[in-house]
């Protein structure tokens, strides 16, 4: 931003009604988010230029500033898509989910994601999660319902599922990094590139550093022989491309088809 | 009013804070615990209150004073009202959304939504409630009776509709169950005896809701819509609707008068998109 002094944006129904569709989403994908900001304009001010996503986001985080919150963009972990959501800063706690979920549904998700944080891999088998049910704090679970929970919380995207296992939806990583970072900092994991929190990610077998399946992608990009850029060694993973989006609109792949990267590769 | 705008407007004093996640997969930025200290602390706790107040929002239910309090650290209890004018002032201003009172003696106060977000809001998956087409028939037919409708009048027009009592409809559910329950509670509507009836006979009327959340204009407009004629051919309903036009005008520029005139600056144009049932959302997948 320009100078020391900064103007607060201007509010006006165009980001008021972006704001309450977002939220009204949860995470939005950046193409999705451009759609959603040409929506607005089309439905209130017609006429006007529509002003650049960044610059539209930035004047709208600035006026949220003082509320505590802010308009968050990420990079899902598998394949590199920008995404954003509308975050809370204040909170400390799995706060956001607290007004949806019982006393014993918030545990599980913590059980869940202690497993998540503490696997090789990234994801927790439904099997070891459901195996905790017993140890949750308030009222009594049963296994069943246990997994019906969990599908709760993929529906809310906190959590996704591939085949019987499951991990941190794009969303809960966004919202709840300095959630994570706090109540677990010895055991998270970080990115060497990017330093951000790491769930699932590709690591050096010889040193153990770890790193996000898009930053490999940016970092090893058209190099032939990829090493470690800790340890020098060789860097031993398949290396995944950059997500492209023009790529991806000319293939007319569409979201369901498109089989993400597997991070098995620890 | 320096109070007002210290919320919402106000020098940034420092620089770092990260905006170029762009360049980063999802980077880390340190608390904002440094740059808390040099603010109001009510800023915080503002900000905590309107989080609270969007989740509301989804939840469509009358916000009780009780509850809000619960989410005031204890500390600033005293300083309540200031802090619900502060983050009704945020609510209407970043999120067009605005908070009312519609019951001073039990403190109760509901959410109005300016945005007129189609489907209320939800994304398709949910089942909004309660289901606005219905309502605007019904708040119509209450109003051409006279701003009150018997429990006859209102069957009546609802079976032409081929909605029936004891008769679960695909969209509306159990419309007895509906109206005399659900749209009550939610204070849309109010069902009420009608005064020394014997056998008791029953009558509706709008609702403190409705009042806030649409206008009498508002619904002649609807029904002239669907009636393919115009709001002027309802003569004295007409007549009756702009009165209160009036009446709502005078009564908002006597609180308009009362906003910083830093306020006037972030608002824009903070009126009500019109009701529009024929508006088409780009993508309803999107945009609900």
């Amino acid at each position: 931003m320009q100078g020391s002094t900064r103007r607060v944006g201007i509010m006006t129904d165009v980001h008021r009604r972006f704001l309450q569709l977002l939220m009204t989403h949860g995470v939005l994908e950046e193409w999705d988010v451009k759609r959603l900001q040409k929506h607005c304009y089309k439905v209130h001010d017609c006429n006007a230029t529509v002003e650049k996503l960044e610059d539209f986001i930035n004047n709208i985080n600035s006026v949220l500033e003082s509320l505590y919150i802010e308009i968050k963009k990420g990079v899902t972990e598998d394949d590199g898509r920008p995404i954003y959501a509308l975050v809370n800063l204040a909170t400390t706690s799995v706060s956001k989910m607290a007004s949806d979920f019982a006393e014993n549904e918030l545990d599980l998700f913590r059980k869940a994601l202690e497993l998540i944080i503490d696997s090789e891999t990234g994801f927790a088998s439904s099997t070891n999660i459901l195996n905790l049910v017993d140890q949750l704090k308030g009222k009594k679970m049963r296994k069943k319902e246990a997994e019906q929970v969990l599908q709760k919380f993929v529906q809310h995207k906190w959590l996704v599922e591939k085949e019987g296992e499951f991990t941190l939806h794009c969303r809960a990583i966004l919202e709840m990094e300095q959630y994570i970072r706090e109540t677990h900092p010895d055991a998270v994991k970080v990115c060497d590139l990017c330093h951000g929190l790491l769930i699932q990610g590709q690591s050096c077998e010889t040193c153990g550093i770890k790193m996000h399946l898009p930053c490999v992608a940016k970092y090893f990009q058209s190099n032939s022989e990829p090493r470690c850029p800790h340890c020098n060694d060789y860097w031993p993973h398949e290396i995944p491309e950059v997500f492209d989006p023009e790529k991806e609109r000319e293939a007319g792949i569409s979201k369901s088809n498109k089989k993400p990267l597997r991070s098995r590769q620890h | 009013t320096t109070t007002m705008s210290a919320a919402v407007s106000h020098t940034r004093s420092y620089e770092g804070v990260n905006r170029k996640t762009a360049k980063k997969c999802s980077s880390y930025q340190a608390p904002l615990s440094t740059v808390q200290s040099q603010r109001d602390p009510l800023t915080k706790v503002t900000g905590m209150l309107v989080q609270f107040l969007l989740h509301m929002l989804k939840m469509k239910k009358p916000i009780v004073k009780a509850d809000m309090l619960k989410v005031v650290d204890k500390k600033y209890k005293s300083r309540f009202l200031e802090i619900l004018k502060r983050a009704s002032f945020s609510m209407e201003v970043v999120f067009g959304v605005d908070l009312k009172e519609v019951d001073s003696a039990k403190h109760s106060y509901i959410l109005v939504n300016k945005m007129d977000l189609p489907n209320n809001g939800t994304v398709s998956c949910g089942r909004g409630f309660p289901k606005p087409g219905l309502l605007m028939n019904l708040l119509g037919v209450i109003f051409l009776k006279g701003n009150c409708a018997t429990e006859e009048e209102i069957w009546k027009f609802l079976n032409q509709m081929r909605v029936y009592a004891g008769k679960k409809h695909f969209i509306f559910g159990e419309p007895r169950k509906l109206i005399t329950q659900d749209l009550v509670k939610l204070k849309y509507l109010e069902y009420q005896q009608v005064p020394n009836s014997d056998p008791p006979r029953y009558e509706f009327l709008w609702g403190p809701r409705a009042h806030a959340e649409t206008s009498k204009m508002r619904v002649l407009e609807f029904l002239a819509k669907i009636n393919h004629t115009v709001p002027s051919a309802f003569e004295s309903c007409y007549k009756e609707a702009l009165r209160d036009e009036e009446e709502r005008a005078q009564a908002t520029g006597a609180l308009r008068a009362d906003t910083d005139a830093t306020a006037s600056e972030c608002c824009g144009p903070c009126l009500a998109a019109p009701p529009t049932s024929s508006e088409v959302e780009a993508d309803s997948s999107l945009c609900g």
